[in-house]
């Protein structure tokens, strides 16, 4: 049981690291971004292919990290700027073909066969009988840590005060004479940066594989959903709560897990609908 | 000259839809032709939610899964009869989006689009895992079908006149609908919904009668390639194929009975035959959604009316 539910703190944590992102960008610009599933695989893809350069993983970790920086930018660049003030479902149009034409190149170079990292730590902890792996201690540590640079940005840095401005109400923001917009792209590029982060975390966890975002990508929506719109902390509180959700429901059945996740999301819409 | 033949291509324009699928006959064979129409089914109603009110559904696979596991499901169960299956796959696809409904038509925007994705996703597993039992898991099921009278729904020639009898029936449905004061509603919907509340409509009865009327028709085109193949697998209801359907409206032009219609032969015809040389298929489809969301948005129809713009009056292709 406390392996269990250390495994869904565990997913939870990757969650919100993956989540802010979409919380931010959606919070701002009403905008679903499908890219971000895109540089979610492409960080975990580099990942392997620097760890195959035996460099360890913490540098191959930023490496992955600090590829995805150029593709981020020029996603936001070229497509989300593009079509910024039209009707929303351009842009999910939009942002899903750069995800169609990202894995299907992923497949063209690495090949559609699913791939196992090992455990970068691999040592184990015993936590009250139960032996733990390290790593999963390590990424629950990081969105923590995550969690608590955010805030402080948020709270304490003029660029932090201006997002939340934004997320709470980008017009009235706007009308003070904040340049929303300007933020916004810097803010893209870091949430896509924390995507890939996730990516990476999560890779010695699960397989990789080219369409490893797709069911990720609805599960941190999920989250941002349950958590409330342009919410941080309703993100960091919905992350781990739907990660224990699925960690629970994985130990009994398995294949349900991601819909248990789902059936939260339609419960929290009916009793707290969303208004947009 | 021109413009009275362009007004009796209107008034004529079931039969112009039929001799044109006729056509194809030829070019495709009977059973691909069929899969065409029924696609086109498909494409109007997802058009109806998205092309005349305004919600993009990343989900409408589910609704034509529902339809095509409700045919195969009564075959197996209750009755034979292609009709029965029929009006039960219509009756499931519509009784699923009553209920899902009321939940996902007050959100627009993106949280429309992914809580039906969601909701696909859902579906997906109920299907392939959940009642794997009742539907064969991942190898689907078989769906036999008894005739009716002297009509054999097995041989492909009746299936063909069938279909396209069901999607000219539909078409005159929607065409009716979108001109009536309910379709106009709608378009404002679209436009601006809080104004149209202002008027002292109720937006929300309305949105959801439109939904449901979609998935219905997506659950009816869900059973006629039920009919069709002979077999529904879980490919009949894969959230990873909802790209088509939007790929269709866009190409055709949305907002448009007839730009879905082109929209549903066009994409059909890309993915019929363009695989053979193309190796990179999803790159192809990502690039080629691209080009329309950037360059080509009022679709072909839309591109078509504006060279004749008389033939015009039915389509108002606006973004």
């Amino acid at each position: 049981m406390i392996s269990t539910l250390a495994y869904g703190l565990t997913i939870g944590g990757i969650f919100y690291i993956i989540s802010i992102g979409l919380s931010l960008t959606f919070g701002t610009m009403r905008i679903v971004n499908f890219a971000h599933a895109l540089v979610y695989t492409v960080g975990a893809y580099v990942l392997m292919a620097a760890l195959r350069a035996r460099i360890g993983f913490l540098l191959a970790a930023l490496v992955g990290v600090a590829a995805t920086i150029p593709l981020a930018w020029c996603i936001e660049r070229y497509v989300i700027r593009r079509l910024y003030g039209q009707s929303i479902d351009y842009a999910i149009i939009a942002t899903y073909a750069v995800l169609l034409i990202g894995v299907d190149a992923t497949k063209w170079i690495f090949g559609a066969t699913p791939m196992p990292l090992s455990d970068p730590i691999g040592r184990h902890v015993v936590l009250a009988g139960v032996s733990l792996p390290v790593y999963r201690l390590v990424i629950i540590g990081v969105a923590l840590a995550i969690f608590a640079g955010l805030e402080l940005f948020f709270r304490r840095t003029i660029v932090g005060k201006v997002v939340v401005a934004g997320l709470e109400d980008a017009e009235a923001a706007r009308a003070i004479g904040l340049s929303v917009d300007r933020y916004f792209s810097l803010v893209f590029v870091v949430g896509s940066c924390l995507a890939a982060l996730g990516g990476i975390l999560y890779a010695p966890i699960t397989t990789l594989h080219p369409y490893m975002g797709f069911h990720v990508l609805l599960v941190c929506f999920a989250v941002v959903l349950v958590g409330g719109l342009g919410s941080m902390r309703g993100t960091f509180v919905a992350a781990f709560a739907l990660g224990l959700v699925m960690a629970l429901t994985g130990r009994f059945w398995g294949p349900a897990a991601e819909t248990m996740v789902f059936a939260v999301m339609a419960a929290t819409l009916v009793f707290k609908p969303i208004e947009v | 000259m021109g413009a009275s033949i362009r007004r009796w291509l209107q008034r004529l324009d079931l039969v112009v839809i039929a001799v044109v699928f006729l056509a194809l006959v030829p070019v495709l064979r009977v059973q691909r032709t069929t899969d065409f129409i029924v696609f086109c089914l498909y494409v109007l109603s997802f058009d109806l939610v998205y092309g005349h009110m305004g919600r993009l559904s990343f989900g409408h696979m589910l609704y034509l899964g529902a339809g095509a596991y409700g045919a195969a499901l009564c075959s197996a169960h209750l009755s034979a009869s292609p009709l029965v299956a029929l009006a039960a796959s219509v009756a499931i696809a519509g009784g699923v989006g009553l209920l899902l409904g009321p939940l996902v038509v007050r959100t627009t925007g993106a949280c429309f689009a992914l809580i039906n994705l969601a909701f696909n996703q859902v579906g997906h597993f109920v299907v392939l895992i959940a009642a794997a039992a009742y539907t064969g898991g991942e190898d689907g099921m078989t769906a036999a079908f008894a005739r009716i009278g002297p009509v054999d729904l097995a041989r492909r020639n009746h299936m063909f006149v069938f279909a396209l009898a069901c999607l000219l029936a539909a078409v005159w449905l929607v065409r009716r609908l979108t001109g009536s004061p309910f379709g106009i509603l709608l378009r404002s919907v679209k436009e601006k919904e809080e104004r149209v509340r202002f008027l002292g409509y109720d937006t929300a009865r309305f949105k959801l009668a439109a939904f449901v009327l979609s998935t219905s028709l997506a659950g009816l085109a869900g059973g006629l390639s039920a009919l069709n193949y002979g077999y529904v697998t879980p490919s009949f209801i894969d959230p990873a194929r909802n790209v088509e359907v939007i790929f269709a409206a866009l190409i055709g032009g949305a907002g448009s009975v007839y730009g879905a219609l082109v929209g549903g032969v066009a994409y059909m015809m890309i993915s019929n035959f363009l695989p053979d040389y193309v190796q990179r298929w999803e790159m192809f489809l990502g690039l080629a959604l691209l080009f329309l969301v950037f360059r080509f948005r009022s679709g072909i129809w839309g591109w078509v009316a504006r060279r004749a713009p008389s033939a015009a009056v039915e389509t108002e292709v606006a973004p």
